[in-house]
């Protein structure tokens, strides 16, 4: 490693005399080099004229006084909190760390504000989508979207018709991502409405961050993370009918072989509720109860973060091992509340995104406040011929990906791959849609000994209690570590930032101090579950299919 | 000419034989008739042995779903659906749109799932061929009853050969089948020229001098819609019309909407399945 760098430097160092950009100094030596690739991407610390953005302009005054040496010091700081926390990830089934970068991604209170009402909205209106979709379908009687679209759409589950929750929310928790594109902008990328992860590495990756640098955290204001179980708690118990008068709130995970298990386990310690499997649970006369050592006691919200394909052998995958037989009827008769809503996966596809505009429009008469990434519809005849003509200028992505499987990025792919690619499209159209390369804004990432510019996105959070939407100020920011790369996958050695939200100046709120959160809180309730029987070899691959076909954060490519 | 407007009295019996005590059972049912203009539920009820508490609901296709679930051991499973139902006049068919009016985007769009491919009603080439020579010279409603006769004429009716399974294609590929193949073969062959199709489950009373107060074994059938200015049914295992003698239940896009039940259990096989349909005209 440490030879590596060396090499570099001096295999560089002729070219010293040509152009590497303004003369910034110690660790941004070369940061705003024109020659880097995307340059034309937005850099959130730097103004194209070199000069610091206010958001960064005491991070930049901390990290320009600093010298290599310090850098590196901090560096394995970091790095030994994050093995001591043991804060892994899972690539094909091995555990590895989860790359954090020492240098905070910073957004400003005016910036957040913006973004803030963006997401509230989005999630406002797609709730009276997915309301719509599941009973009357007015938005389709009207003629504003096309029925084909919706009934074409692989997670419109049928079977989850006039299922109606008691507070009408859907979508309890979402993770909708944004990019900045080339002015600054932010755009949404996708939404994630049926079991977005990675709000366990936002609260994790504060927590590392306030122990590794409080000389960071004392010059800035930053908005606490550590509340977000408080708010999810919130919003589950307010989600149960109303004549419950102490909820019952349980959180479902496919078990430990799955990616997020983690994340399932912290968010349950720190609600203080049950972390339950499926053979824990079981539905009688559409009541689901909980077996505990103490008999069994009826459950009220389910927090799942089973896909929907697995929840209910009865409605779904007959083969399920890993869901409650009987759940969906139970959620129908108003017995339970199931958390995200099953089929919320018609709100988040790929093509209905497009149409988000016309959603927000018909539903709230508004018009988007975040703007979406340009995408083309392979779907209409005249966009599909422009897709097929600019193909290689594209990212072409299937509408039913997850976990970034099957995107292709055209400038990268061979003649022979884009033919093979133009004929998948044409034989399947309602599959496919196409957008422009957005070249991601970047923020400066430690790499060897020197900051560099490295691409991020961002993934907020939003809380629906049903009375209005918490958006988790940050989110999960990850970065793209390779240069030049728009891949901020983990698996593709992607890593994440601390995400900070600085507190506007007049407001007295919740600048994080210590970073301390609820981590280690006092279950509610003692009663253990009495376990089912162990796992066969065929739970546990279903346990692990379930993080392959979903929405983790890890499996996820861009773009 | 038999009378219009029968009052029929169905009882459905299925019942399952478990190898070993089977403890944890869930179970949808889609056996009650539905009211519509052309038919009137008079009566309804579905009661199982061991008896269950059960709930019932409308589902998507607009299907009265009747759901229970069992828990105490038990080795045999009986479910027995009764209805009294009031049947309508013969359906004719519908003369109310062209070729074109089928291809219009408003009219492709609405009927979408009914001209989609699935798992039982697939794209298949050699139907799709066979489906256009038909066409020629025909009015939509006149290419219905041209291919419901083709398919009737083209199958042997046999018990065996086909299961619950089978696809259309399959169906094809063994020249024989019960009405659910027949049913499939149908909607193949019209979604591919471009008709709206689908598939109607129910119950036929078998003799069409049914007398009255006489039981007569029937059977659970299956037949099609086709939408052409109108939505209108037909009968292309038996190639006749639907009459006082059709009891519809469902309606969807293949059996997998409407299959009459459909569940989860643990436990040991089913070992041994009793099925029988008296069917009793009462008027």
């Amino acid at each position: 490693m440490e030879r590596s760098t060396t090499t570099d430097t001096s295999r560089r160092a002729p070219r010293r005399a040509r152009d590497t950009g303004p003369e910034l100094g110690g660790l941004f030596d070369g940061y705003l080099d024109p020659r880097r690739p995307h340059a034309g991407a937005y850099d959130e610390m730097f103004g194209p004229d070199a000069s610091v953005r206010q958001a960064y302009r005491r991070l930049h005054e901390q990290l320009a006084a600093s010298q290599p040496g310090d850098l590196a010091a901090r560096s394995e700081a970091l790095d030994r909190a994050l093995v001591d926390q043991g804060i892994t990830f899972s690539l094909s089934g091995q555990e590895r760390p989860f790359p954090l970068d020492l240098v905070p991604r910073v957004i400003t209170a005016a910036e957040w504000s913006r973004l803030e009402k963006g997401i509230v909205q989005r999630v406002r209106a797609l709730e009276m989508f997915l309301a719509d979709i599941y009973g009357d379908q007015q938005i389709i009687r009207d003629g504003v979207l096309p029925r084909r679209l919706i009934t074409s759409c692989e997670h419109f589950h049928r079977s989850a018709a006039f299922v109606l929750p008691p507070n009408g929310v859907r979508v309890h928790v979402s993770g909708i991502d944004v990019v900045r594109d080339e002015e600054g902008t932010f755009r949404v990328l996708e939404d994630n409405l049926r079991n977005p992860s990675g709000v366990s590495y936002v609260m994790e990756n504060r927590r590392t961050m306030a122990r590794v640098f409080p000389d960071l955290f004392a010059k800035h204001r930053v908005r606490a993370v550590g509340d977000y179980a408080v708010h999810l708690l919130r919003a589950l118990r307010a989600a149960a009918a109303a004549n419950v008068a102490d909820p019952n709130v349980v959180v479902l995970t496919p078990g430990v072989h799955n990616s997020a298990y983690f994340e399932h386990s912290l968010l349950a310690r720190q609600m203080g509720v049950e972390l339950v499997e499926g053979r824990d649970l079981f539905c009688r006369d559409n009541v689901i109860y909980l077996r505990t050592t103490e008999g069994e006691r009826q459950v009220d919200v389910i927090y799942r973060r089973i896909d929907d394909d697995y929840l209910d052998p009865v409605q779904f995958r007959p083969d399920s091992v890993l869901g409650v037989a009987g759940v969906l009827n139970a959620a129908r008769a108003g017995n339970v509340v199931i958390a995200n809503a099953v089929g919320n996966g018609v709100g988040d596809d790929k093509l209905v995104y497009t149409y988000l505009p016309e959603i927000l429009k018909y539903y709230l008469g508004e018009a988007p406040l975040l703007p979406n990434v340009d995408t083309y519809r392979c779907w209409l005849p005249d966009e599909q011929e422009q897709v097929l003509d600019r193909i290689s200028e594209l990212v072409v992505k299937p509408v039913e990906g997850s976990g970034g499987y099957g995107i292709v990025f055209g400038p990268n792919s061979s003649a022979k791959d884009l033919m093979a690619l133009r004929k998948r499209v044409r034989a399947n159209p309602r599959g496919w849609i196409a957008q422009p390369v957005v070249q991601l804004s970047t923020v400066p990432t430690k790499v060897g000994q020197r900051l560099k510019p490295r691409h991020v996105d961002l993934r907020p959070f939003a809380v629906n209690d049903g009375k209005s939407v918490f958006v988790l100020p940050g989110g999960l920011t990850r970065v793209a570590i390779p240069e030049g790369s728009l891949i901020v996958n983990s698996s593709q050695g992607g890593g994440s930032k601390d995400t900070w939200v600085l507190a506007p100046r007049s407001s007295t709120a919740d600048a994080e101090l210590s970073g301390q959160g609820l981590a280690g809180s006092s279950p509610m309730d003692e009663v253990a579950p009495e376990r089912g029987p162990e796992l066969t070899a065929a739970q546990q691959q279903q346990q692990q299919q379930q993080q392959q076909g979903g929405e983790e954060t890890d499996a996820r490519t861009q773009r | 000419m038999t009378a219009e407007n029968w009052r029929i009295r169905v009882v459905h019996t299925t019942g399952y034989r478990y190898a070993a005590p089977v403890v944890q059972s869930y179970n949808e049912a889609r056996l009650t008739p539905r009211s519509d203009r052309w038919q009137n539920l008079v009566v309804s009820r579905i009661e199982t042995t061991p008896p269950t508490r059960s709930f019932r609901y409308t589902d998507y296709w607009g299907t009265e779903v009747t759901s229970f679930d069992l828990h105490a051991p038990h080795t045999e499973l009986k479910i027995v659906s009764s209805s009294v139902v009031e049947t309508g006049a013969t359906v004719e068919p519908v003369d109310g749109a062209s070729w074109a009016d089928l291809r219009a985007p408003e009219v492709v769009d609405r009927y979408a799932e009914y001209l989609e491919w699935t798992r039982y009603v697939p794209r298949h080439a050699e139907l799709g061929q066979l489906a256009r020579t038909m066409r020629k010279g025909r009015k939509p409603h006149e290419a219905v009853l041209a291919i419901a006769e083709l398919i009737h004429d083209r199958l042997t009716y046999r018990r065996g050969t086909t299961g619950v399974h089978s696809s259309a294609a399959d169906a094809w590929e063994a020249r024989e089948g019960v009405c659910q193949d027949y049913a499939h073969l149908t909607l193949a062959m019209l979604r591919s020229i471009g008709i709206p199709a689908r598939y109607v489950s129910g119950y036929l009373h078998t003799n069409p001098d049914g007398k009255v107060n006489e039981t007569v074994r029937g059977e659970s059938h299956a037949w099609i819609e086709a939408w052409t200015g109108g939505w209108w049914g037909f009968d292309p295992t038996n190639d006749i019309e639907i009459g006082p003698r059709h009891i519809w239940v469902a309606i969807g896009r293949d059996y997998a909407d409407v299959s009459p039940l459909k569940g989860t259990y643990s436990g040991g096989a089913a070992t041994a399945i009793e099925v029988s349909v008296d069917v009793t005209r009462l008027a």
